[in-house]
């Protein structure tokens, strides 16, 4: 019988280490980064563009651009690219964050080159079809208005636009009228300024063969054009924070976000910060999961998530919480905030942390599609592949008095934005 | 191709292991053969109920989490209608901490006022927020009671109404804990750079002890045939028109299953797939719209669904929906057709090996059908169905008789 109540000892990670990353470039200068690792004969190929908002011209040709390129080339109709890619049991992603839009082919090996010429003819000869524009822009509206009836929509809209401004790239909302006024012309000079060498990177992870970077280059290498990196354009105006509640009569939870300014991930602080807000909502184990759920039962979720973008960032708290709780929560979510501002993680707390983050950062380099998408984010933000080593030393030498130091700089109550969305407090609560 | 081990201890407990020496990271999964169809009628999501509860501590471990995070791990769990479901992953040099931890919470639960009263409000909450504060949130509680008049599918798992959560006592839920979360109703897997032979010491070592129960024999009211259609008109506080087709489809371990999995693939998986090219992109009628099965262990449903265009109305977009079921029950469909789509069911399970996690949900899931062999033949079954077999079993599930249909209209409801 075992002594239950002796753990089993806990041994310590002593290695996180990115495997080696193969490092090549097409002919049109597009860098190429291989991840080759894994027995299963999977591939994963990503083509990113520095095509997203801080590079439009208009309010979300960046977006219409990228989903509209699946929709017919000069030598394959918008039916043809649908109809061969599932033939070969392939699947065609076309993500978009805030700064990128991506094209992500999934497939086994063997299929790569059958794929490779029509994934090419997208990148390179879209027909931006008038009325797949518009069909594309009426699915968009009415999704909009699905997406608005939900009170944590409306919540992260919100206080993003308050953060930002609403002029920023990464503030400004999608309204109706904004997918209304895109026009066919718009998407193309998007499309002919910026789908070029030099805003593309390329990442190909999973089982490679020999011939899988030539396959690349001749088909991505010689006819992507040539290009410079595009500057972005960002106008940025003093915003300050302020609190705001959305009445919407009728819900049965309200949405709770407050946030505030931080950095892009070049910032000297963002490791650190980036651990200080695991303990205060990053984990199971957070201190906002802990009091608010699993202590006080006001929600069925509550985060804090850092979002850096790669010309700025902001972080934010969100939860939604059955209306009678919202005072309380609200109140319980400043005391958690302001806990870390006067006192000390203490070091059970901190060996919890240490170890819990340790584990999650050794999962993030298993297996060849996990560590391409850490490489995916040092090299779309421009950091060098030992950012990932410092990453890994902040968490194993971070000190609870830093921790204290960074929320006392970032967790001050006068710098947070707070937006409410729900049924408004009855007066006097 | 996996590769396992399978071995039973004397309590009962079902053991599988697969070694991966690839990772560093091992994936720990104990299936719980208990789910919402085990549930009374008047007791309903007490499986999901009891799940939350499995993470408040133990005999000898007064926080399940604090532990797993020590050990560098990540720890959650689901429940559907027919099992309960708990996995971690960790780094593979801190396994035993996770045998540690399951084993004492299946040996005894440490069930308190407090936990009990915390819990059935957090799954009220999630009640709220999945089901209640959503646009078509409620959407699977209508379509269960809808085509289903005896299984326990008529409910769905998180419960019939929040009601029946915040009636839960602590005399139920010890009662459940009893009667289900025994060694003998369980099945544990394990994948990731580890030796079949240290998990037998570790599986003896922890789980050996634990007394096996007498589990309840499962006797479910079976789902009589369908025979006439069903309708129901929701009007909701929705901004778009939605129309739901639900057909009652055969159980998991039919042979039929894979046709049928294949016929909901060539309706609407991908954007060459019919229902999307004909009703989404030629005609324009639906803004959105897919087609999936339930893959319940018991008889299931294959259900359709569609938000139409502004100024369509659902009963437009309907007929055009039976036109495509219909041609589908008259015409073979190509082997061309039938090929692409056994060639991405090739592809999605390839894919899934590359994961330790998914591998050891799968060697549980298989196990609890009673065929763990299923996760290397599966892709066989799949590549053995005809284009005859589509016909046929589109003609049999297709039908009007055996669908149920939801209209959910925009404009305001009374909500749920």
């Amino acid at each position: 019988m075992p002594n239950r109540k002796l753990p089993p000892p806990i041994h310590d990670i002593d290695r996180i280490q990115l495997p080696a990353i193969d490092t090549a470039q097409l002919d049109n200068g597009i860098p190429v980064y291989l991840i080759s690792m894994g027995s299963q004969d999977v591939l994963k190929l990503e083509i990113i563009f520095h095509a997203g908002r801080p590079y439009e011209h208009q309010r979300l040709v960046g977006r219409a651009t990228s989903r509209l390129l699946r929709e017919g080339s000069a030598q394959y109709s918008s039916a043809e690219i649908a109809e061969r890619v599932d033939f070969y049991g392939a699947t065609l992603n076309i993500p978009i964050n805030l700064d990128t839009s991506s094209i992500v082919l999934y497939t086994l090996s063997k299929h790569l080159e059958a794929l490779l010429p029509l994934v090419a003819d997208m990148l390179t000869q879209p027909l931006f079809p008038e009325e797949e524009l518009e069909n594309y822009v009426h699915r968009c509206i009415q999704s909009l208005q699905v997406e608005l009836s939900k009170n944590e929509v409306v919540a992260y809209r919100t206080i993003t636009e308050l953060i930002f401004g609403e002029d920023h790239p990464y503030g400004y909302n999608s309204l109706p009228d904004t997918y209304a006024a895109l026009r066919r012309e718009d998407l193309v000079r998007h499309f002919e300024n910026r789908y070029h060498s030099g805003n593309c990177q390329l990442l190909l992870s999973g089982g490679l063969r020999a011939n899988s970077l030539d396959l690349l280059n001749r088909h991505l290498g010689q006819t992507i054009p040539r290009g410079v990196r595009t500057p972005a354009q960002i106008s940025t105006r003093d915003t300050r924070p302020e609190q705001l509640w959305i009445d919407r009569p009728g819900t049965v939870q309200t949405a709770i976000r407050i946030g505030g300014r931080f950095h892009s991930k070049q910032h000297p602080d963002y490791h650190a910060f980036y651990i200080l807000n695991t303990v205060l909502g990053g984990y199971f184990g957070s201190r906002l999961m802990t009091n608010i759920r699993e202590d006080k039962g006001y929600t069925y979720n509550i985060f804090s998530t850092v979002d850096s973008f790669h010309h700025a960032g902001c972080f934010y708290i969100g939860t939604e919480v059955g209306n009678e709780f919202t005072r309380a929560t609200i109140e319980e979510i400043y005391r958690e905030i302001d806990r870390l501002r006067e006192t000390l993680v203490p070091p059970e707390e901190m060996k919890m942390l240490r170890n819990y983050l340790l584990g999650s950062w050794l999962s993030t380099i298993d297996g060849a599609f996990n560590v391409a998408s850490i490489v995916r984010t040092l090299v779309v933000e421009d950091l060098s592949f030992d950012d990932f080593d410092r990453s890994v030393a902040r968490i194993r030498q971070i000190s609870a008095e830093e921790l204290r130091e960074l929320a006392r700089q970032y967790l001050r109550r006068e710098d947070l934005w707070e937006v409410i969305v729900g049924e408004s407090a009855p007066s006097g609560n | 191709m996996i590769s396992y081990e399978r071995f039973e201890l004397k309590n009962g407990l079902r053991v599988l292991v697969h070694e991966d020496q690839s990772t560093p990271m091992a994936a720990v999964n104990l299936l719980y053969n208990v789910g919402a169809r085990d549930e009374s009628p008047e007791k309903t999501g007490f499986a999901h109920l009891f799940e939350h509860l499995m993470f408040g501590g133990s005999l000898n471990i007064s926080d399940f989490d604090e532990q797993i995070q020590l050990a560098g791990g990540d720890s959650n769990a689901f429940t559907n209608n027919d099992m309960t479901n708990f996995y971690t992953t960790l780094p593979a040099a801190n396994l035993e901490t996770a045998f540690w931890l399951e084993s004492d919470r299946m040996l005894q639960l440490k069930l308190t006022p407090k936990a009990l009263e915390t819990q059935r409000r957090v799954v009220i909450e999630e009640f709220k927020e999945t089901c209640l504060n959503q646009p078509y949130g409620d959407v699977w509680h209508h379509l269960s009671d809808l085509a289903f008049r005896i299984h326990p599918y008529r409910w769905p798992a998180i419960g019939l109404i929040p009601q029946h959560v915040e009636e839960a006592t602590l005399d139920d839920v010890r009662e459940f804990f009893d009667t289900y979360y025994c060694p003998n109703n369980a099945i544990l897997s394990i994948a990731g750079p580890v030796k079949s032979a240290d998990i037998r010491r570790l599986a003896e070592k922890w789980f050996g002890d634990i007394p096996a129960g007498a589990i309840p024999l499962r006797q479910l009211p079976q789902e009589p045939p369908q025979q006439q259609l069903q309708q129901r008109i929701q009007r909701a506080n929705v901004p778009v028109d939605a129309l739901y087709l639900a057909f009652h489809t055969p159980a998991r371990d039919h042979t039929d299953y894979y046709a049928v999995d294949l016929l909901s693939d060539i309706l609407c998986n991908g954007n060459s797939s019919r229902l999307y090219r004909r009703l989404l992109k030629e005609q324009q009628l639906v803004n959105a719209i897919d087609a999936y099965i339930t893959g319940n262990i018991d008889p299931g449903l294959l259900i359709i669904e569609a938000k139409t265009r502004e100024g369509i109305s659902l009963e437009t977009a309907e007929a055009a929906i039976w036109k495509e079921l219909e041609r589908l029950q008259n015409q073979a469909i190509s082997k061309r057709e039938l090929a692409k789509y056994i060639n991405k069911v090739e592809s999605t399970l390839i894919f899934s090996e590359t994961n330790v996690l998914n591998k050891a949900m799968n060697l549980a899931f298989f196990e609890l059908l009673d065929d763990v062999d299923l996760i290397n033949t599966e892709a066989e079954a799949y590549a053995r169905v005809t284009t005859a077999d589509i016909q046929r079993v589109a003609q049999q599930i297709l039908t009007r008789e055996n669908c149920s249909e939801l209209y959910y209209l925009a404009g305001s409801g009374d909500g749920f």
